[in-house]
């Protein structure tokens, strides 16, 4: 069994061969990077399966979740069965920052290449500070390590300089793979800013014209809008399902579904959601639910939340909470953006797209915190929250920074708040899940209390 | 349908009656608050600013005795238009509106490139339209009576808003009439004003092209009419905690009014320059975030629904420059299809 899984190791751990890995079985151990490579795969392998195995418990689970499911067990199984194959180019992006109609109007496939395996953090640990975001670790460890070929495959990789860890993240990975740094501008409000920024946007169309060798015409940007608006329709679709009463989907699901956009083809994702929605639709008729409606309702923002990292969103379901939304960048706030398409010109187009990725997003980089506020006060109000969870990855300064003003104003605002520090790292699990449980357990005394009084 | 397209054929329609209307001894006044050009000979309806600077240049005697009444007539019928429609006159309405938004739509369909004012600039140039109602309020009055002790100013500079205005010498132009394409040399003034009149024409023409809505920006008109924005009938609310400060109505907007898009705190949207042509609640996302109002009654609200509806049409419509089948669909996300 182990030998099977370090045959099949090395031969997708990059640009190694088997050969030059040079060792016939189980004698010699390797250079330290294939140790550290093979150990990385097996470690997320066992993490996957772990997953799997608690979810496989899991009763009132939707059966169209297979086509996600699939996808994320390949993790495990067979990562380079992750991305769907064929000749198109593969652009790796990070961030929401890039628009990815633009890639699909080249005709290649837009790869988020956000990473969430604590186990590859650690496999990139040391070229980082003691106290740096996981996410970026997680990312370098994959690239160095190649045991996702994803991360080692793609033509291009875009990276916005959105945070501090990834204006630094090209140099780190641009050993391995082709980076191309898109700057992204702080201060949205500044007319100077938005030039800036669409004069980057027409930087990026013409990088991608050239690796891809295609050229973007209006025709094929609108066609690839036009899938784009498709999927955001599922996408707001799933999310207003969610605010019903019931509660419809699991948040860790839900954050999968989005999540699953990373990899899969805009279009095969747009089905399988549909597919789900149809499905969350008809549960709602049925009543069919998978939390009690005594479930305190509870909102997540803060840090991404990325496959296999589903701590956070494990420890608040299973704790007895339902989490009905949640405001981040990797699943949330994935799709929700809209972009025109009937801009009268080529141009306009461009303009429109480079506005659907600056103005509205609420990342923390950005200098003020408006935008996030509207929109959690908003999400509070449209999916009935009763508690906030606050989630700052260590190291992840932007939201950290940004969370003791906004847990005043919150708070001011008679919102319940918990605030979780972490890593990837499963250490803390048990210390937070007590912290999670008492959080819980508050609200649902709230919310008794609040029923007897009115 | 896009409200874009609605828009253009009531424009169309009001042009035509405007212009033409007079044809059908059928007429709606000469109070209307819009530049419907008074030198066009079968109008259905004119511009209130001619009747308006010839009754200011009446002397104080003649204005405030014999022509009173019918001043205070006047008053009133441009009161009542502009309270009921507003500022719809400039977005649906206005021939000049309509010439300009003709001229955006041929430029769009060359494929030329629009431009749009810098911020800086656009800001610096609000006054313009206040200066220009302050002028063709004070001048005529010049003319009837002396003030302040100045001497009374020639006659030569009655109704001084209509002899530069762009309507003049282009709106009879569709009844065949070019006899206002001339620059006047028997006086001073009227060479002046004559020529500016040239110039701003041409700069309606040139501009026009250029940026969308290039005029509007120095309409007196829309200085007169935005007295009535808070109390008009049409209203334009926007509901600041739906708004995600996406830029899609700031973008889609002719008049390129930041506010629409920027202010949170702001309720009613109708600002000095907003002409209500809608297009801001069209491509706005957000459930509720924009809605039109008469009389305070919801007529009109964004919606993510409505916004991908819409979207969906233009998407598959296939106009002059895109085809109805998607061009992704055997190039680039079916790779199957590719690669055989």
């Amino acid at each position: 069994m182990k030998s099977a899984i370090i045959k099949k190791l090395s031969a997708i751990s990059g640009k190694k061969s088997p050969e030059a890995a040079g060792s016939p079985e189980g004698s010699s151990k390797g250079s330290p990077e294939d140790r550290v490579a093979r150990r990385l795969s097996l470690h997320m392998a066992m993490a996957v399966r772990e997953i799997y195995d608690a979810i496989a418990m899991e009763k009132n689970r939707p059966v169209s979740m297979t086509p996600f499911d699939t996808l994320f067990k390949n993790f495990a199984d067979a990562p380079e069965k992750i991305l769907p194959t064929g000749p198109r180019k593969k652009i790796g992006i990070y961030c929401m920052a890039v628009p990815e109609e633009l890639i699909y109007a080249a005709g290649a496939l837009p790869v988020r290449l956000c990473a969430g395996s604590g186990d590859a953090a650690e496999a990139g640990e040391a070229l980082f500070p003691d106290v740096s975001c996981p996410m970026v670790k997680a990312a370098t460890g994959f690239t160095r390590t190649g045991v996702l070929p994803m991360y080692r495959e793609c033509d291009l990789i875009i990276i916005p300089t959105t945070c501090d860890w990834k204006v630094k993240l090209g140099e780190l990975i641009s050993r391995h793979v082709p980076v191309m740094m898109l700057s992204v501008p702080k201060f949205k409000a500044a007319e100077s800013s938005r030039r800036f920024w669409y004069a980057e946007i027409r930087r990026l169309m013409h990088a991608l014209e050239k690796v891809t060798g295609k050229r973007i015409t209006r025709k094929k940007l609108r066609a690839a809008m036009d899938m784009m608006h498709k999927a955001q329709q599922e996408f707001r679709r799933l999310q207003t399902l969610r605010m019903d009463d019931l509660s419809l989907i699991r948040g860790r699901d839900a954050a999968a579904v989005a999540n699953a956009w990373f990899y899969m083809d805009g279009a095969d994702w747009t089905l399988a959601a549909r597919n789900l929605n149809e499905e969350l639709l008809e549960r709602k008729e049925k009543g069919i639910g998978t939390a009690p409606r005594t479930a305190p309702r509870i909102l997540l923002t803060g840090s991404p939340v990325i496959f296999p990292n589903w701590k956070i969103p494990d420890l608040i379901e299973n704790a007895g909470g339902t989490l009905t939304c949640d405001e981040l960048c990797s699943s949330g706030r994935l799709l929700w953006d809209m972009a025109c398409i009937d801009e009268p010109l080529f141009d306009d187009m461009l303009d429109a797209l480079a506005d659907r990725c600056l103005l509205p997003c609420t990342c923390p980089v950005f200098t003020d915190r408006e935008d996030r506020k509207t929109r959690l006060f908003r999400m509070i109000k449209d999916y009935r929250v009763e508690g906030v969870v606050h989630h700052v990855l260590k190291g992840c300064h932007p939201y950290d920074m940004e969370l003791r003003p906004l847990e005043a104003e919150l708070a001011a605002a008679g919102v319940s708040q918990l605030k979780i520090e972490t890593d990837y790292s499963p250490e803390d699990t048990e210390p937070l899940r007590t912290r999670v449980e008492a959080f819980v357990e508050t609200l649902k005394g709230r919310r008794l209390r609040m029923g007897k009084s009115a | 349908m896009r409200v874009d397209r609605i828009r253009l054929f009531v424009q169309a329609l009001c042009f035509v009656f405007l212009i033409y209307g007079g044809l059908t001894i059928f007429s709606i006044g000469t109070a209307i608050p819009t530049m419907a050009c008074i030198y066009a000979e079968n109008r259905g309806g004119s511009c209130f600013l001619y009747p308006f600077q010839r009754f200011l240049s009446m002397p104080w005697a003649m204005l405030f005795g014999s022509a009173a009444t019918a001043f205070l007539i006047y008053l009133g019928t441009f009161f009542l238009w502009a309270l009921v429609f507003g500022k719809t006159f400039c977005g649906w309405i206005c021939p000049l509106g309509f010439l300009q938004d003709l001229i955006t739509k041929i430029r769009e369909w060359v494929g030329i490139d629009g431009s749009r004012f810098a911020w800086k600039t656009r800001d610096r140039f609000q006054w313009v339209k206040y200066a220009l109602l302050a002028l063709l309020i004070l001048l005529p009055m010049g003319i009837g009576n002396s003030l302040l002790g100045l001497p009374r100013f020639t006659p030569d500079l009655a109704v001084p808003f209509c002899q530069i205005c762009p309507g003049k010498p282009l709106i009879p132009l569709f009844e065949g009439d070019l006899s206002h394409l001339i620059i006047d040399f028997s006086s001073t003034t009227k060479l002046v004003l004559s020529s500016l009149s040239m110039l701003i024409a041409g700069l309606f023409l040139v501009g026009g092209f250029v940026k969308r809505r290039y005029i509007c920006a120095f309409c007196p008109m829309a200085a007169l009419l935005s007295l009535f924005d808070r109390i008009g009938f049409v209203g334009l609310k926007k509901k600041g905690e739906a708004c995600t400060c996406c830029g899609n109505c700031f973008r889609a907007c002719p008049m390129e009014i930041r506010e629409i898009a920027e202010l949170r705190d702001k309720k009613h949207m109708v600002t000095q320059d907003c002409m209500l042509c809608m297009r801001c609640i069209e491509v706005c996302p957000e459930n509720k975030a924009l809605t039109a109002t008469i009389i305070g009654l919801p007529v009109f609200s964004a919606s993510a629904e409505g916004f991908l509806k819409r979207q969906n049409k233009t998407a598959s419509a296939g106009g002059p420059f895109h085809g109805e089948t998607p061009a992704l669909q055997d190039t680039a996300t079916d790779p199957e299809s590719a690669s055989k």
